[in-house]
């Protein structure tokens, strides 16, 4: 494979390149013979990127300069690192780069990018190639009933809107609206989270077709990349999607050199939402949501792992202090893992009742102190929770004198 | 002088030490840092730039002092406020005295004064009998772009100087892969060059690195490469009165293993 990139070309892939590091760690490169694909996976297989440069997109292309005898193109594995070090900074590239030749070193297995730039310097980056596989995601992106078309500004200046903490947002698409809201985690107390929401009218978008209303909730983090690109590049966001639990797919096309496809997985909306929101569990659900699961509980473990254990104290309406042991949490956790959204969902309902149902047990003297109380402070005064404690004990005794004499 | 502000930066892109050797001689104020014995750097002063300049030439006016002391007292007004700058220092023990004038402000004065401490010997890196081998003048601005593309990650640099084309090469190793630089000698960044012989030069990308402050701030630098790998950059800040600085760097190179 051997291709050249025009100046104002290089800043488009650069900007590919920097949209798909906040995707994944290592980038996928192939090769067809009027193509070039770049692919991205994110860890947990939550989000996967695929843009696609066409011949005209390049000043040279041959897919396969070296007429070795297969005649399949490049398929390639590299390090997302490296190819960010190549594009190092996007913004200024085009006034600096002149060409870009990017082509394989058969022997030395290396990815050879060569920027040629002003003042006669070339820049030479020798891209070890990791694997040599090629990486394909399944999803569909024609036979959807919702499909809305937006400038590329809207979205993103909605978004500035959101707190830095927000990681998911929830998207309830209607006929009327389109509502952004950020995914509250309900195991977080309300009064420690702000809830952001906001109704874009179907006049700004420039296209808005819902065919079924849904409610899906998606990662932020890949959201904000790619409004990103659509934004450093000019161009407007389609955005096709299902419902709950299918993958919603992101597209930015400039109609001839390349086509980006961006594919977030979706997960169950929070449980206030939850009531409008509709649970058809089909098999490619099912899968898509493990994906989601499987990048929960990575993230919100710690949250998990108290939580089960406070939902378990709490179910059994005992109130007492058994520490549970690690041992019991884990398989709960595995068992979880499949439906951990429905699972999450029952937690967190649990918690709103059990909320109440602590109020009114202190007001009984008789039982011990509750099971919410905060971890930090049952290890600051930790004598006084334990049951040996009896306080005529220290009575009398001045541990530490009065600082002030009055 | 009319204004600290020049003078100030300066000497926040040398601040990577605690504390500096104070050097005033007849022909201007040197300030020198080093570091861990590897990387020495000075700021230059030539006396032209102030108004009025006396020192004693029968005695060493030498003491060391806290540069970030020094920066703060001559931003007191903040960053945007020039103001101008009496500098006093009587004899050695005695304190510096600083009296800074804000300029878009009347009859408000500030008094200064930083205690100094005796000096070290200042180490002299360069050796007399080692030949220069190569010397090249680049523009400042475009040399910095070059360093602030190298990858972050990696610590060595190796700069490879040859009278063939490519005349400059700058190679730097990251975890797999490997980037190279070339510069011919023709580029419009660099405005002289000479070399006799090639030659290869091993630094850490860290000290490399500690010059970017000072780069960012001047005009022009030239890069003096001795027969013991010894590099000097000499950098040139030419401020908007047409009075210069300077800022000086030597970093000792990696030998090899």
């Amino acid at each position: 494979m051997k291709c050249h990139v025009p100046g104002a070309n290089v800043k488009v892939l650069g900007r590919t390149v920097h949209a798909l590091a906040r995707f994944g760690d290592e980038l996928y490169l192939e090769s067809l013979a009027d193509c070039i694909l770049l692919r991205t996976l994110n860890a947990a297989e939550s989000a996967y990127a695929m843009v696609k440069f066409n011949k005209n997109f390049f000043s040279y292309f041959n897919y396969n300069y070296y007429s070795t005898d297969d005649n399949e193109g490049l398929k390639c594995k590299i390090s997302m690192k490296s190819a960010l070090n190549t594009f190092k900074s996007p913004t200024h590239m085009d006034k600096q780069v002149e060409n870009l030749e990017i082509k394989l070193d058969a022997e030395a297995c290396k990815l050879i990018f060569q920027l040629k730039c002003k003042h006669g310097i070339v820049k030479t980056h020798y891209v070890s190639i990791l694997d040599s596989k090629a990486m394909q995601a399944v999803y569909t992106k024609d036979s959807v009933p919702n499909r809305i078309t937006s400038p590329q500004r809207i979205l993103s200046e909605a978004l500035s809107n959101f707190q830095q903490s927000d990681d998911q947002v929830t998207l309830e698409a209607t006929e009327q609206s389109l509502v952004l809201r950020n995914y509250v985690d309900l195991n977080i107390e309300f009064t420690k989270v702000i809830r952001s929401q906001i109704t874009l009218k179907p006049a700004e978008f420039d296209s808005y077709t819902i065919g079924e209303e849904t409610t899906i909730t998606f990662t932020l983090k890949e959201f904000k990349a790619l409004l990103g690109f659509a934004e450093a590049l000019n161009l407007p966001l389609q955005l096709h999607f299902e419902t709950t639990g299918r993958p919603a797919v992101f597209i930015v096309h400039n109609g001839s050199t390349f086509e980006a496809h961006f594919v977030l997985a979706t997960s169950k909306p929070d449980s206030a939402t939850q009531a409008t929101s509709t649970q058809n569990t089909t098999k490619a659900e099912r899968s898509k949501r493990k994906d989601k699961s499987v990048q929960d509980s990575v993230r919100k473990k710690p949250h998990l792992e108290t939580d089960t254990s406070k939902c378990l104290d709490e179910d059994s309406h005992l109130f007492n202090f058994i520490d549970i042991p690690e041992d019991e949490n884990i398989p709960t956790e595995n068992g979880n893992d499949t439906k951990l959204n429905n699972v999450r969902n029952t937690i967190d309902d649990i918690n709103c009742v059990d909320i109440t149902n602590n109020s009114q047990a202190m007001d009984c003297d008789n039982i011990p102190p509750s099971p919410t109380s905060k971890k930090i402070i049952k290890s600051i005064f930790k004598r006084c929770f334990e049951s040996t404690f009896d306080p005529r004990a220290i009575q009398g005794v001045v541990l530490v004198e009065n600082s002030d004499s009055e | 002088m009319d204004s600290g502000k020049t003078l100030c930066s300066l000497l926040k892109a040398i601040q990577f030490q605690e504390c500096a050797v104070f050097c005033a001689l007849p022909e201007g104020l040197k300030l020198t840092v080093d570091e861990g014995k590897c990387v020495q750097a000075s700021a230059y002063i030539p006396s032209d730039n102030f108004t009025e300049y006396h020192v004693r030439d029968d005695v060493d006016v030498i003491f060391k002092i806290s540069i970030a002391v020094l920066s703060e007292c001559l931003n007191i007004f903040g960053s945007a406020e020039e103001s101008s700058l009496k500098m006093y220092y009587r004899n050695e023990g005695s304190p510096l005295l600083l009296v800074l004038q804000p300029q878009s402000v009347h009859n408000v004065m500030t008094d200064c004064e930083i205690s100094t401490q005796t000096a070290d010997s200042v180490l002299e890196l360069r050796d007399e009998d080692a030949a220069e081998v190569a010397k090249l003048v680049l523009k400042a601005p475009a040399f910095l772009g070059l360093l602030a593309d190298l990858e972050r990650s990696c610590d060595i640099i190796e700069i490879h100087l040859s009278p063939e084309h490519p005349n400059v090469s700058i190679v730097t190793y990251g975890m797999q892969d490997r980037s190279c630089i070339d510069v011919p000698k023709s580029s419009d960044m660099v405005q002289s060059f000479s070399c006799e012989e090639p030659v290869t030069l091993k630094y850490q990308l860290h000290h490399i690195r500690l010059i970017m402050k000072a780069l960012a701030l001047s005009t022009k630098v030239v890069l003096r490469c001795s027969a013991n790998g010894l590099l000097l950059l000499q950098l040139k800040l030419e401020k908007e009165d047409q009075r210069q600085m300077f800022s000086e760097f030597y970093i000792v190179p990696l030998l090899d293993d």
